[in-house]
């Protein structure tokens, strides 16, 4: 789960790392309290949002309103901010490049730094860090050092507690780009982003994936699901959304997954797919997709294909053809003797015929 | 022969009262695994319904049970990191965590204490480690499936995904083209052992004769797998399925900031990954029967 800059920005003040002077805009706003000239910029997701044209630096008070429109209407990778940051213009001496992340690599986390940070960065002077051991002060100052940073007390402190800060709160991803130096030594972070540890959060707050087609996807297993996708596109369809569960959930799960999905408008199919299950239930799993599938209105009648293999396959084939002559649904159900792209092909020719 | 697992092979369930763990260790049992005793705090002195005695903690069980050579980690998410401390704290050589939801800084740490102490942890995410015939650890083959699913032979499986393992187990076995081991590696972001740590024993082992992998968009294991096989370490045929080309289409930068792309660069994505292994001379699949298509070529062509 990813952070706005703002939301960020909350949470490094509250970790004792200086951000500039800042007000939170909404929609329709004509006035701010920061004082010109400051930076206006769209609060979306985007990485690069200056190369984007979603920040802008506003000279003037009559500026202002003509700015924030703009941004506020101005797409970037897709999306509209639903708010905007103002911050004061900082003059600094240096930009830097400060991220806390995980790595493969190394299977740690690493501290990631470049002298020269800002937008369009793209390497840095990795150094990997021993969980079980401090990583302080001396530490960062290496760190500092081989990347070629001039350090300072105030810089160090600053790495430390944004260390701290990623460490308490279980971040995937703690970005500062750029971590502005002033003359003088002050450091600021001009940007922040953050992304919050997603197995921290419940099975329904699973973020839904869009993709902009008319298939929803139900699928099981991360890598089954992934690899579906790959064989629906080639297959020549595209994927409205796609959400994905793993293990063995209770049927309640899958019914809130379901009804979040289905109730994308644009749906004109449904492909609930994956391999061969080790030990989820599939009678349980496709009774909560059932119970969701009933709570849509209008009542769906578009195709749905169904393709699972695993423990109660018999018995949730069973219940599904019940179910079928019960609303009248359109379930075509297949098991182990259809592949998932057979299954996938079946879809589209059902999509195409109605 | 087999990798991590045989018929040597005595587990301790942690969690074994819990949800997963009663049905894991259920059914290690009814595949003939020895499951010789689990870890529910606070519950020791008590039996499962299968008669497998519980512990109030690991070196408890080991006190009673020096047998013991490996563990399936089967609690909460949030659970997971205390459960492997005191796993890798006794030595237990092998420790498989079945757990998902478990946070990025846990495994950190888990990671690094396994390494420190010189165990093996597969997973977390795990779907399990099966040698057909001869034990299984984990979930894997749950439910009746394992018979049909999972049958002797010269195929080591490694996969990223659960369902995958035993997705393709089955399409193997199907055409009569058996498994030595199976075993799911975990598709988080990191993860105990991986492609490579797998091959390197799977290289060893005198009864596999070919490789296959499921791979997946993200990280750098394939990578060192790929490697491996260039630097000639790595010398059975791999057949490698990758999952997760469509990701390419999404907006790039969205997911992990500048960050990912700094370390990973182009690696983390799957067509890269692709084009990688196929150019260290690992064979490509791009679904789960093609597998069988290329294993088939290669026992005829190579006589492998």
């Amino acid at each position: 789960m990813k952070l706005t800059e703002w939301e960020g920005k909350k949470l490094l003040r509250a970790s004792g790392i200086a951000i500039p002077q800042g007000e939170r805009i909404e929609k329709g706003h004509t006035t701010t309290t920061i004082s010109f000239p400051l930076v206006l910029k769209s609060q979306v997701l985007a990485g690069d949002r200056k190369l984007k044209g979603g920040v802008l630096v506003v000279a003037s008070k009559d500026e202002f309103e003509k700015s924030v429109d703009m941004l506020f209407t101005t797409l970037i990778d897709g999306c509209l901010p639903d708010y905007l940051l103002a911050e004061e213009f900082i003059v600094f001496t240096e930009e830097l490049y400060v991220s806390f992340s995980y790595t493969s690599e190394f299977r740690t986390p690493v501290l990631s730094l470049n002298h020269m940070g800002g937008s369009g960065v793209h390497e840095a002077t990795l150094t990997s860090i021993n969980v079980l051991k401090t990583f302080g002060e001396t530490e960062i100052t290496q760190a500092l050092a081989r990347a070629k940073i001039a350090t300072t007390q105030l810089l160090v402190v600053t790495v430390e507690n944004l260390w701290k800060l990623f460490q308490q709160e279980k971040l995937r991803l703690l970005e500062i780009n750029p971590l502005f130096v002033q003359r003088g030594g002050n450091v600021l972070a001009g940007d922040a982003k953050i992304v919050r540890d997603d197995a921290l959060l419940l099975p329904v707050e699973k973020p839904i994936l869009q993709l902009g087609g008319d298939i929803a996807i139900i699928a099981s297993g991360g890598g089954a699901s992934m690899l579906n996708i790959d064989i629906l596109m080639r297959a020549g369809g595209k994927p409205a959304n796609y959400v994905e569960y793993s293990g063995n959930p209770p049927a309640s799960v899958v019914e809130e997954l379901t009804v979040r999905v289905l109730q994308e408008k644009k749906v004109r199919g449904v492909w609930v797919v994956g391999g061969t299950a080790n030990f989820t239930d599939l009678f349980e799993t496709l009774s909560g997709f059932v119970a969701g599938l009933r709570r849509i209105t209008p009542k769906p009648l578009y195709p749905i294909v169904i393709r699972r293999d695993g423990p109660r396959l018999a018995e949730a084939r069973e219940m599904l053809a019940r179910v079928a002559v019960e609303e009248g649904y359109q379930l075509y159900v297949y098991g182990p003797e259809t592949s998932m792209a057979q299954s996938a092909e079946v879809l589209l020719q059902k999509i195409q015929t109605v | 022969m087999s990798i991590l697992i045989d018929i040597h092979t005595r587990v301790l369930v942690q969690g074994i009262t819990g949800r997963e763990g009663s049905r894991a260790s259920h059914s290690m049992l009814e595949y003939g695994t020895h499951v010789v005793a689990g870890v529910t705090p606070g519950k020791g002195g008590e039996m499962t319904e299968d008669g497998v005695p519980v512990f109030n903690s690991v070196a408890e069980a080991l006190r009673a049970h020096s047998e013991i050579n490996s563990t399936l980690i089967a609690v909460p998410g949030k659970f997971v990191r205390a459960a492997a401390d005191e796993a890798i704290n006794a030595h237990i050589p092998l420790i498989n965590i079945l757990s998902e939801n478990i946070s990025i800084a846990d495994i950190a740490y888990i990671i690094a204490l396994a390494k420190q102490e010189g165990v093996i942890v597969v997973g977390p995410s795990s779907v399990g480690i099966i040698s057909p015939g001869k034990a299984k650890i984990g979930s894997i083959g749950s439910g009746g499936l394992a018979d049909t699913t999972f049958t002797p032979g010269f195929v080591g499986v490694i996969s990223k995904s659960g369902g995958m393992t035993s997705e393709i187990s089955r399409i193997l076995s199907e055409a009569h083209l058996g498994q030595s081991t199976a075993l799911g590696i975990g598709g988080d972001a990191l993860i105990g052992f991986d492609f490579l740590d797998a091959a390197v024993l799977f290289e060893g082992d005198l009864e596999t004769r070919a490789l296959v992998i499921f791979g997946e968009v993200g990280g750098t294991y394939e990578d060192r797998l790929a490697d491996a096989i260039r630097e000639g370490v790595i010398t059975k045929p791999v057949v490698a399925l990758i999952a997760g080309v469509f990701a390419e289409q999404l907006p790039l930068g969205t997911t992990l900031g500048h960050a990912g792309a700094i370390i990973e660069g182009e690696r983390g994505k799957a067509s890269v990954k692709i084009a990688t292994l196929r150019e260290v001379g690992a064979h490509i699949a791009s679904t789960p029967e093609e597998i069988v298509t290329i294993l088939t070529n290669l026992l005829h062509i190579y006589a492998i």
